[in-house]
């Protein structure tokens, strides 16, 4: 049995979302909201935030046209992000019917979330949450890109009901 | 291996010889270990308006080969294509056609 809600987690419902998360996991999401927060408004350099801020021109030769790029949207990036986490913590208040562009907030933000932890956690592409060693110093943080994978999967399946996932 | 370097070449202007103005840009997205396919395939219809078959091809091209060309145009759309994609985690870049 799921250690998770029962009901799936987004639904859409007749006008709009709702969000079904218990009350625990809404406090979890916000406090990780917060931490991813604070990381991208700190130190740009922090290994942590890698695939969050990536090249854009990957060839050696543009390496004049990344510069600019980086000096010109990271922090056009970075708002984007401040401005998704704003959403879902309005969202996580609001009454539903929530609206599409909120839960494309959510998806956007838990997609940031599992960005940041899998880079923490160097995940392959095998990472499977049944073979988590609960004695492994970093289980924890193993278990949450679990929970985010499957909230996110969710909050896809909501938004393209024929996704086939 | 890097060639050798060329005297001759020191002498011959060097501005901007690494962007061919002619020369279409096309954004690439690479596989990587962390993006579900699921959510790959959402983002590529939502941000280009490609049906789920085509979002589908792409998704896999990038799962299987590695990468994938999602887009391409002018080298100002393709900065706003990477960005866009940027915004929402996929690693994107973009490079002029060979």
């Amino acid at each position: 049995m799921s250690r998770w809600s029962v009901k799936p987690p987004i639904e859409r419902i007749r006008n709009g979302y709702r969000i079904n998360l218990a009350d625990e996991e809404r406090e979890l999401v916000r406090r990780l909201l917060a931490e991813l927060q604070a990381l991208l408004v700190g130190s740009s350099d922090n290994p942590a935030l890698k695939r969050i801020f990536p090249a854009a021109y990957h060839l050696a030769e543009h390496a004049e046209q990344d510069a600019e790029y980086q000096r010109l949207m990271r922090e056009e990036l970075v708002a984007s992000r401040l401005s998704a986490i704003l959403t879902v913590n309005e969202a996580f208040d609001a009454k539903p019917p929530l609206s599409e562009s909120q839960i494309l907030a959510l998806m956007q933000s838990l997609n940031g979330l599992r960005l940041v932890i899998g880079t923490m956690l160097d995940v392959s592409e095998e990472e499977d949450l049944s073979e988590v060693d609960d004695d492994a110093p970093d289980a924890g943080e193993h278990h949450l890109y679990g929970f985010l994978s499957w909230l996110l999967e969710w909050t896809v399946r909501a938004l393209d009901p024929q996704a086939d996932v | 291996m890097a060639p050798a370097p060329s005297p001759v070449e020191l002498d011959e202007p060097r501005s901007d010889e690494s962007v061919v103005p002619d020369r279409p840009w096309v954004v690439i997205v690479w596989n990587d270990p962390i993006n579900l396919m699921s959510y790959v395939t959402f983002v590529l219809q939502k941000l280009f308006g490609y049906s789920r078959e085509k979002a589908t091809e792409l998704m896999l091209d990038v799962h299987h080969k590695g990468r994938a060309v999602v887009s391409s145009g002018s080298r100002e759309k393709s900065e706003l294509d990477v960005f866009r994609l940027h915004e929402n985690g996929l690693w994107a870049t973009m490079q002029q056609d060979d």
